[in-house]
């Protein structure tokens, strides 16, 4: 069963291809980030999978028994910047587009109620939206986004913007979110696609260069990283070490050494051998998967 | 439903920022302003005086229908200014704040949105052109002289159906710039156009808009209404429609950079 | 004759003195205006006709 399927995908501006030829396709209940640096065509990608620009070409399907021809009756939406009518307090603006979505006025004021204690907006729900604080901004722009209850929610980078503290609210309130919808949230932060997603897709000059849960991304590497640490630094150790067949390549640090291989079990054998035999006083051995960074640098510089 | 909701928030956000009292306000000092000073002309030049002795100033007094007349002419000017500048922004600047990203990622049809905000601004203008003439009738009799309501009742009709052609052009203008300045500047162009255009070939284009208020000064003098009135009026209403379509399609095609 | 000349004046006078009001509470409740609020209580106050009209034209900053 699948919610969404892109097939293809194309945005063109200007003769250069914002969005290249990209497919995949979104598992309802996941929570999936769509990772790449400024530019990569996220928002534009975001933009035609809420409904609201026309892709140059290729398909988007969404799934939905009796679907209605709008998309956007499905998919809730909240833009990088959210701008609100800011004459209107908080309640009046989540009823007002509770409406345009088609809930009768009983309805959006029921869910707008719902909504505004969800993102702990209550007690300002009659302010007017002109004296909210940034973190309160966005927060109202998730609840917007949620007034339909759609079947997949869209966030274009919703915490690079916050602070710390907006931040980590905003994560929480995603968090919150992944229980009972899909969503699809675009960052350049790979800490918040590792904290909340379970897939990533990740894009680059409008192309999709990796997709898949965050494990298969991190496997589908052809190395492995061992850290390395001594109480005491031998003599040598740096040429000895490179002396080991199974060691690729050998990288000095503060504290220690990362050590990369491309057979993990090979290397943790010849290298705890040649510890042991040499008597090095070991006080870390440890295997890191790569990590999201290692592979988003090793991807984009390419 | 949808309609509703926008036409509602329209108007709501006209009482909020105080349009609803100031652009009526407005239009009625301009409309009694000059049948006024028409009035009294003659007695403030005596009052202050400064004429050399024996000298008799004979201003003569406007009738009914060029007092009234008067106030059709003001309102056409400085009311069509104003028209023009409460409604520059209803698009454009939705565009231009980015609150339209929003709006529109929800399931907003295109016509709703255009015709909604259109019919609520329309309603601002014709309340404030219907309180104006009724007030200006009002002084009119007093100093001037009766004339008959059915008359005035019906020159706003003809007015408001002009004042629906400038809101049209400017809702057009709306959809393809972002700058309220730019919107503003090609609509008085564009009207300026049309009035220029009618005035110098106004024997061949008895049916344009441009002659509507032409057409309400002769149904005065006269009491009669030309039968091209009624042409003209068609016009304005079939170019209104020609232009709310296009700026629809206009909003339906544009890139949201 | 000068009682009908107040009596003809009176509502313009009421209404003009509306306008100026409601400018003033639309300046104290806006944000931020083009220029100081100060000179903007000023040309609506002294600006005649003119200045509640400019003010709401062109004063609020969105």
């Amino acid at each position: 069963m699948t919610l969404m399927s892109v097939e293809q995908l194309t945005k063109t501006y200007q003769s250069t291809n914002v969005v290249d030829n990209i497919s995949f396709t979104l598992e309802p209940g996941k929570c999936v980030a769509l990772l790449g640096p400024n530019g990569a065509g996220k928002t534009t990608t975001l933009r035609m999978l809420a409904g609201f620009i026309k892709p140059t070409s290729g398909t988007i399907n969404f799934s939905e028994e009796n679907f209605k021809k709008d998309v956007r009756n499905y998919v809730g939406y909240l833009p990088q910047f959210p701008v609100f009518h800011n004459w209107m307090t908080g309640e009046e603006f989540l009823i007002y587009v509770g409406q345009l979505s088609h809930l009768s006025k009983q309805e959006a004021k029921a869910r707008a109620h719902e909504l505004l204690e969800l993102v702990n907006l209550i007690d300002a729900r009659k302010q007017r939206i002109s004296k909210y604080s940034g973190g309160m901004k966005q927060r109202l722009g998730i609840a917007q986004a949620l007034i339909h209850h759609p079947k997949l929610i869209i966030l274009d980078e919703p915490v690079s913007a916050l602070d710390p503290i907006g931040r980590r609210e905003v994560l929480n309130l995603i968090r919150e979110l992944k229980k009972d919808a899909t969503i699809l949230f675009s960052t350049h932060i790979l800490n918040d696609a590792e904290e909340i997603s379970e897939e990533i897709l990740l894009l680059h000059h409008g192309k999709m260069i990796k997709q898949g849960s965050i494990e298969e991304v991190s496997d589908s590497q052809d190395t492995v990283s061992i850290r390395l640490a001594f109480s005491e630094e031998p003599k040598f150790i740096e040429e000895r070490l490179k002396e080991i067949d199974s060691v690729f390549k050998v990288v000095r640090q503060e504290h220690g050494f990362i050590i990369t291989v491309h057979d993990l079990n090979a290397a943790r054998n010849q290298l705890l051998d040649t510890i042991k035999n040499e008597d090095w006083q070991l006080t870390k051995f440890e295997v890191a998967k790569s990590s999201l960074e290692d592979i988003f640098m090793k991807a984009v510089t390419e | 439903m949808q309609w509703t909701t926008i036409f509602k928030k329209e108007l709501l956000e006209n009482w909020r920022n105080f349009k609803w009292i100031w652009v009526p306000i407005v239009f009625i000092l301009f409309a009694i302003m000059d049948p006024l000073t028409a009035y009294f002309l003659p007695r403030i030049l005596e009052t202050v005086g400064g004429l050399p002795e024996g000298a008799t100033i004979d201003f003569p007094m406007p009738s009914v229908a060029e007092a009234m007349m008067m106030s059709f002419n003001q309102l056409g000017m400085i009311g069509v200014l104003i028209t023009i500048v409460i409604s520059m922004g209803l698009v454009s600047s939705e565009l231009k704040s980015g609150v339209y990203e929003l709006i529109l990622s929800k399931p907003v049809s295109y016509t709703n949105y255009i015709t909604a905000k259109f019919t609520s601004i329309l309603l601002l203008v014709s309340v404030a052109l219907l309180a104006s003439i009724l007030v200006a009738w009002y002084y009119i009799n007093i100093l001037f002289g009766s004339i008959s309501f059915t008359q005035i009742l019906i020159s706003t009709f003809f007015f408001i159906i002009y004042f629906m052609l400038i809101l049209g052009i400017v809702m057009l203008f709306n959809t393809f710039f972002k700058s309220q300045g730019m919107v503003a500047f090609l609509s008085i162009v564009t009207i300026i156009a049309i009035n220029a255009i009618t005035s110098i070939y106004s024997h061949v284009l008895t049916w344009s808009p441009g002659l509507i208020s032409d057409y309400i000064g002769v149904y005065f003098y006269s009491g009669e209404i030309e039968t091209e009135t009624w042409f003209s009026l068609a016009i304005a209403i079939i170019l209104t429609i020609i232009c709310l379509m296009i700026a629809i399609t206009t909003l339906k095609n544009r890139a949201i950079e | 004759m000068d009682s009908q000349l107040i009596q003809l004046l009176l509502p313009i006078i009421i209404l003009q003195f509306i306008l100026i009001i409601i400018a003033l509470i639309d300046l104290k409740r806006v944000e931020a205006t083009r220029g100081p609020k100060w000179l903007w209580v000023l040309i609506i106050i002294l600006g005649n006709l003119a200045g509640p009209i400019i003010y709401f034209i062109i004063g609020r900053r969105p």
